[in-house]
């Protein structure tokens, strides 16, 4: 349920509030961002990542922090298909986070993990409707906006996502996000030959919040 | 309890706030703020992640298992368990094997991670549907109305009919439909030929077995024939030394069958491997894989080989010093001299391809009339596979079920065998594409195991029940016996369904709704209810595989055991398989008045109190297997109760385990009766009297093309135009995992058709259709793509039926379509059927509530 606010949330809230008002936002720079990347080309589709996470979160239906999408294309018989996979991209600008009424959206300094409070979550929903990814889900059961956290708690206890840890195929991974656009972050989620990239067809424009993403895109999906 | 356990234990106990447990995690989330939101001053706590309270995995015990179901792999689960409830499931991560740590994943020891069925087992296992208590059928058999019993009750009721009807019909009045859904493991076993229930019901004396297996009868017909064994695959990690894959209908995206299989190929992929997929669909495979996608139309698989064969024959790129050195019958050089007198036809496979015999070359151009793809294709795809090697010709299951299927199998093999892909690294001569050998039976399987007093095609009981007596043998395929019951009708009365949805998963439905009518006693043992338990007397809540103790095994491919202990109670008043068979064993004896002797035999190392508590004697059975079975055979040197510990046993091989490379490389004998690669099967070739054998009708000695009863070559199509194919589903095993939400959000129940099908017929994505024959409807919503062979439509099969008043199937499941007609070897015809489709008013019934589920995203075109 939306958490019932008792004298001393309200009193943060106004904190917060007022605080918001009077600063305007400057994005957390973290030590290290943490991101995914996702190959297009070689994921099956077979949303083994989904399901780890709806049970590592233990959500009801509904709500998806994770959401293999499928692109397909082309005519009979030429066609292609391809998978784009995202959760919350942790953006280095997130547009969430300057949304939020109550201040329960923040950006860890450590790894740059984006989070909602959700002891100051109302459910009011503004998050879910300014990211431009589709990140923020509402859980209608608890009133309130959930996301990816990247499985925080297993991060700090040195270990990936469950995401991350379940793909089959091994084409999701966790990376420092910079150190794999400089070519230094080893990880099977790309072959030897291929080279990352920002944003891909089906992806919104990376420029609005910079999420800290990157995929190897299906040849049909890449964007100039 | 460690120091840090018990701090966790009074933190979570007193309910602390969730702000508390960060402080002890994130040091650096103190750090917070600059620059950001957080006011330093009331920052000094750091923020809560989002919807803890929840336990964290260190907090909470850690127990290995694996996912237990009918796909053919089963991969390690972890589970994270609070007192006497599963909290959640993780996979592998490398650290439970001997010698492993956390991350360890390699090309000889890979992470066996569960897939997105076996990762949503919580709410399976927590299901609404899952069944808790005995219950006994109050209205109409199939109308759903039970009540509560007493395990008293049932187990009496249920031994006290067995005898009855054994007494009044004979020994083929129950028929054995026991299947490996829920309780495959070396212990607790559903199996057709391995299971409990047929050891159960063989030492009862009442027993009619059903032989053919409903996913690959025609390719382990075809197999044995060939081979001499079902064992002709080759552990998948040989996928990554392949230069040319050609997925026949195969689909590992979707199967996930075999432990690594789908993650080898992306090796290949990487290491320069080709990959061709010939199917109606373009699969997540053939995508993935970035493959040449060669359309074809459903079930004419075997003419398009055939023509491949020609191209092969007629450019002399066969490879003839394999042809001379292994095989039998693939021409006029390796044919035997007996074959002069053999009654079922002299012919060799080459002369037979070339047209020697009826004048018709089986050429590109013959072949591309019938099965619609280009000549040309079916000649750049010949001349690919002939000139590269290693290449893997992976003729799966789906396409041979279907009418002649064994002979698109065996079609297929003697292109394997004529191009030289046998035996090799990087080849392949699947098949069945069973791999590497496990010790898979830890129960007492002795000289009681496996009786039967008839054995059928599994897809004729209904046929059998309706028309008995006036059946003859061959129609429903009745296994030769050698005493003088041989050919007997069996007497069905009664069935038994032991992890078995089979009234929901044969063929022909509507058939079978009037056949169940007919019998006196219907018992299903599952853990939760299942659309064929609707349709029993007695339904008997079975303990899913966390509630119980066992090991279990990859029955496909890969090499491991993973340890499957008792992780929680089990639920309600659930029981095992063996122990209710056990039970039921002792009442027998009870009521029968012969004793305790048929209890005490079918499970030695227990007396009657295994019925309360049976984990002692599991535990003797399972530590007996490994310590007598694995470590002594497979020279396993890891302790049991090393093996409990830890969880998991892979196994590592010297080089990449390959069926048939003693054959190849040592000249052992292949198992067949002449010693080589039967392309002319030595006991086809013996046949005169087909009636009197278990296919019932004439089979050619050489593999053939042969014209299906239906196909969209067939003048039916101008009544019933789209050609009904039903693969396995990626979202369900069959059909376990219906009824979980989150699988679900990851896909609907739906009929696929093609776009340029779609626009004539004026349909679009979302609209509702009902799809139907002579057999049945069903109503689907319609998904429209280009993905698809025009002319073909899909409906993965397993959906839960759901009848309205009209006994129209709400719920799509095509088995209301699909005739209970197998094909000779005994192979199911699923993919065998002509339908029609037509928009309708009627509403689909998903069985779950739409509103409440989150749709996967899919990006299609504007269609």
């Amino acid at each position: 349920m939306a958490m019932k606010l008792d004298e001393e949330k309200k009193a943060k809230v106004k904190l917060a509030v007022k605080r918001r008002k009077k600063e305007v936002y400057t994005p957390v720079i973290p030590d290290t961002q943490l991101g995914f990347v996702h190959n297009n080309v070689d994921c099956i589709g077979c949303r083994a990542c989904e399901i780890a996470c709806k049970d590592k979160n233990g959500l009801p239906a509904g709500p998806r922090f994770r959401r293999v999408q499928y692109v397909e294309g082309g005519s009979y018989p030429e066609v292609y298909a391809y998978k784009v996979n995202i959760s919350c991209n942790h953006c280095a600008k997130p547009a969430c986070l300057p949304a939020c009424p109550t201040g329960a959206i923040f950006k860890r300094q450590k790894d740059g993990i984006v989070d909602i409070d959700s002891t100051l979550c109302i459910g009011c929903r503004r998050c879910e409707a300014t990211c431009p990814y589709g990140a923020p889900q509402y859980d209608p059961e608890e009133g309130i906006v959930k996301k990816c956290n990247l499985c925080v708690d297993e991060i700090d206890a040195g270990r990936k996502p469950y995401c991350v840890m379940g793909c089959m195929m091994r084409v999701l991974d966790l990376v420092d996000i910079n150190q794999l656009r400089q070519g230094v972050y080893d990880t099977k989620a790309i072959a030897p030959h291929e080279t990352p990239v920002r944003a891909v067809k089906n992806f919104a424009d990376p420029t609005l919040t910079n999420p800290s993403i990157a995929f190897i895109p299906h040849s049909k999906g890449k964007v100039e | 309890m460690s120091a840090k356990d018990i701090s966790n234990h009074i933190t979570s106990r007193l309910n602390l706030t969730r702000r508390s447990f960060m402080k002890s995690t994130a040091g650096g989330a103190a750090a917070l703020g600059l620059g950001g939101l957080i006011e330093t001053r009331t920052a000094k706590e750091a923020k809560a992640f989002a919807y803890e309270p929840y336990p964290k995995d260190d907090e909470l015990e850690t127990v290995v298992t694996s996912c237990a179901h009918n796909c053919g792999s089963r991969h390690m689960l972890v589970a994270h368990k609070k007192g006497d409830v599963i909290v959640r499931l993780s996979t592998d991560n490398g650290s439970y094997q001997a010698n492993g740590h956390f991350g360890k994943d390699t090309e000889e020891e890979p992470q066996l991670r569960a897939c997105l069925r076996g990762r949503s087992y919580r709410q399976r296992l927590y299901s609404a549907e899952r069944l808790l208590y005995p219950m006994g059928r109050v209205g109409k058999r199939g109308e759903g109305k039970f009540k509560r019993l007493s395990w008293d009750e049932a187990l009496d009721y249920i031994a006290r009919k067995m005898i009855e009807i054994k007494d009044k019909y004979g020994s083929t009045a129950l028929l054995d439909q026991s299947y490996a859904g829920a309780s495959y493991g070396v212990l607790h076993k559903s199996d057709q030929i391995e299971g409990l229930l047929g050891r159960f019901l063989g030492m009862f004396a009442c027993r009619t077995n059903s032989w053919s297996v409903p996913s690959y009868q025609g390719t382990t017909t075809s197999s044995r024939w060939t081979f001499g064994t079902i064992e002709d695959g080759n552990e998948d990690d040989t996928y990554a030394h392949s230069k040319l894959m050609i997925m026949w209908g195969w689909n590992p995206a979707y199967t996930f069958h075999g432990g690594n299989t789908f993650y080898y190929l992306r090796m290949a992929k990487q290491r320069g491997c080709k990959f061709v997929l010939i199917d109606p669909q373009y699969t997540d495979s053939a995508a993935a894989y970035d493959a040449w996608w060669i359309p074809i139309k459903p079930n004419t698989d075997a003419a398009m080989l055939a023509g491949m064969a020609h191209y092969i024959f007629a450019n002399n790129l066969q490879d003839q010093d394999f042809i001379n050195r292994f095989t039998l019958g693939m021409d006029a050089g390796t044919m035997p001299d007996w074959a002069q007198n053999s009654p079922n036809g002299n012919e060799n496979f080459k002369d037979y391809i070339l047209g020697t015999y009826d004048g018709v070359a089986k050429t590109p151009e013959w072949a591309s009339a019938i099965c619609g793809v280009p000549a040309d294709d079916i000649k750049k795809l010949a001349d690919m596979y002939a000139r590269t090697k290693p290449a893997a010709l992976k003729a799966s299951w789906a396409p041979g079920r279907n009418a002649y299927g064994e002979q698109y199998n065996r079609m297929a093999a003697a292109l394997q065998a004529m191009t030289g892909n046998i035996g090799k690294l990087g080849g392949c001569a699947e098949g069945v594409g069973k791999a590497w050998h496990a010790e898979s039976v830890a129960y007492p399987y002795d000289q009681y195991a496996n009786i039967w007093f008839a054995s059928i095609k599994s897809d004729r009981w209904a046929h059998c029940v309706l028309n008995y007596p006036n059946v003859s043998r061959e129609e429903i395929g009745c296994w030769p016996r050698s005493d003088n019951t041989d050919g007997m009708i069996p007497n069905i009365k009664g069935i038994f369904w032991q992890g078995s949805d089979w009234f929901n998963q044969l063929t022909n439905v509507n058939k079978e709704i009037q056949a169940i009518k007919k019998l006196e006693l219907v018992v299903c043992m599952d853990s939760t209810i299942t659309p064929s338990g609707l349709w029993a007397d007695v339904m008997l809540p079975v303990a899913t595989h966390f509630e119980r103790h066992d090991v279990a095994l990859p029955w496909y491919k890969g090499h491991y055991y993973i340890h499957r202990p008792k992780v929680i109670e089990p639920l309600g008043e659930s029981k095992t398989d063996f122990q209710i068979f056990t039970e039921l064993a002792y009442r027998i004896g009870e009521k029968d008045g012969k004793g305790e002797i048929f209890g005490r035999t079918y499970n030695p190392k227990a007396d009657r109190s295994y019925f309360d508590n049976p984990d002692a004697v599991d535990e003797a059975y399972l530590r007996e297997w490994w310590e007598q079975k694995v470590m002594h055979h497979q020279h396993v040197d890891m302790s049991w109760d090393e093996f409990k510990q830890r969880g998991v046993y892979k196994f590592t091989f010297d080089k990449p385990y390959v069926a048939f490379r003693e054959q190849i490389e040592n000249g052992k004998p292949f198992t067949t009766p002449s010693g080589r690669i039967e392309i002319l099967s030595t006991e086809l070739a013996q046949i005169a009297d087909w009636t009197r054998t278990r296919y019932g009708y004439h089979i050619p000695s050489i593999p053939k093309w042969i014209e299906p009863w239906e196909s969209l070559n067939s003048p039916k199509t101008a009544k019933y135009p789209f050609h009904l194919i039903s693969p396995h589903p990626r979202w369900r095993t069959h059909s376990i995992f219906n009824n979980c939400s989150w699988l679900r959000e990851t896909y609907e129940q739906e009929i696929t058709v093609a776009a340029a099908d779609a626009k004539r017929l004026g349909i679009k994505t979302g609209d509702t259709v009902e799809v139907f024959n002579e057999r049945g409807k069903v109503v689907v919503p319609v998904y429209v793509t280009e993905r698809l062979m025009p002319g073909v439509a899909v409906i993965y099969e397993g959906a839960w039926m759901d009848l309205d008043e009209n006994g129209v199937d709400r719920g799509g499941n095509p088995d209301f379509l699909t005739l209970d007609e197998p094909s000779p070897a005994g192979a199911f015809a699923y993919n065998t059927v002509l339908c029609d489709i037509r928009k309708t008013h009627l509403e689909h019934r998903p069985g779950w509530d739409q509103l409440a589920t989150s749709r996967a995203h899919v990006f299609r075109r504007d269609l």
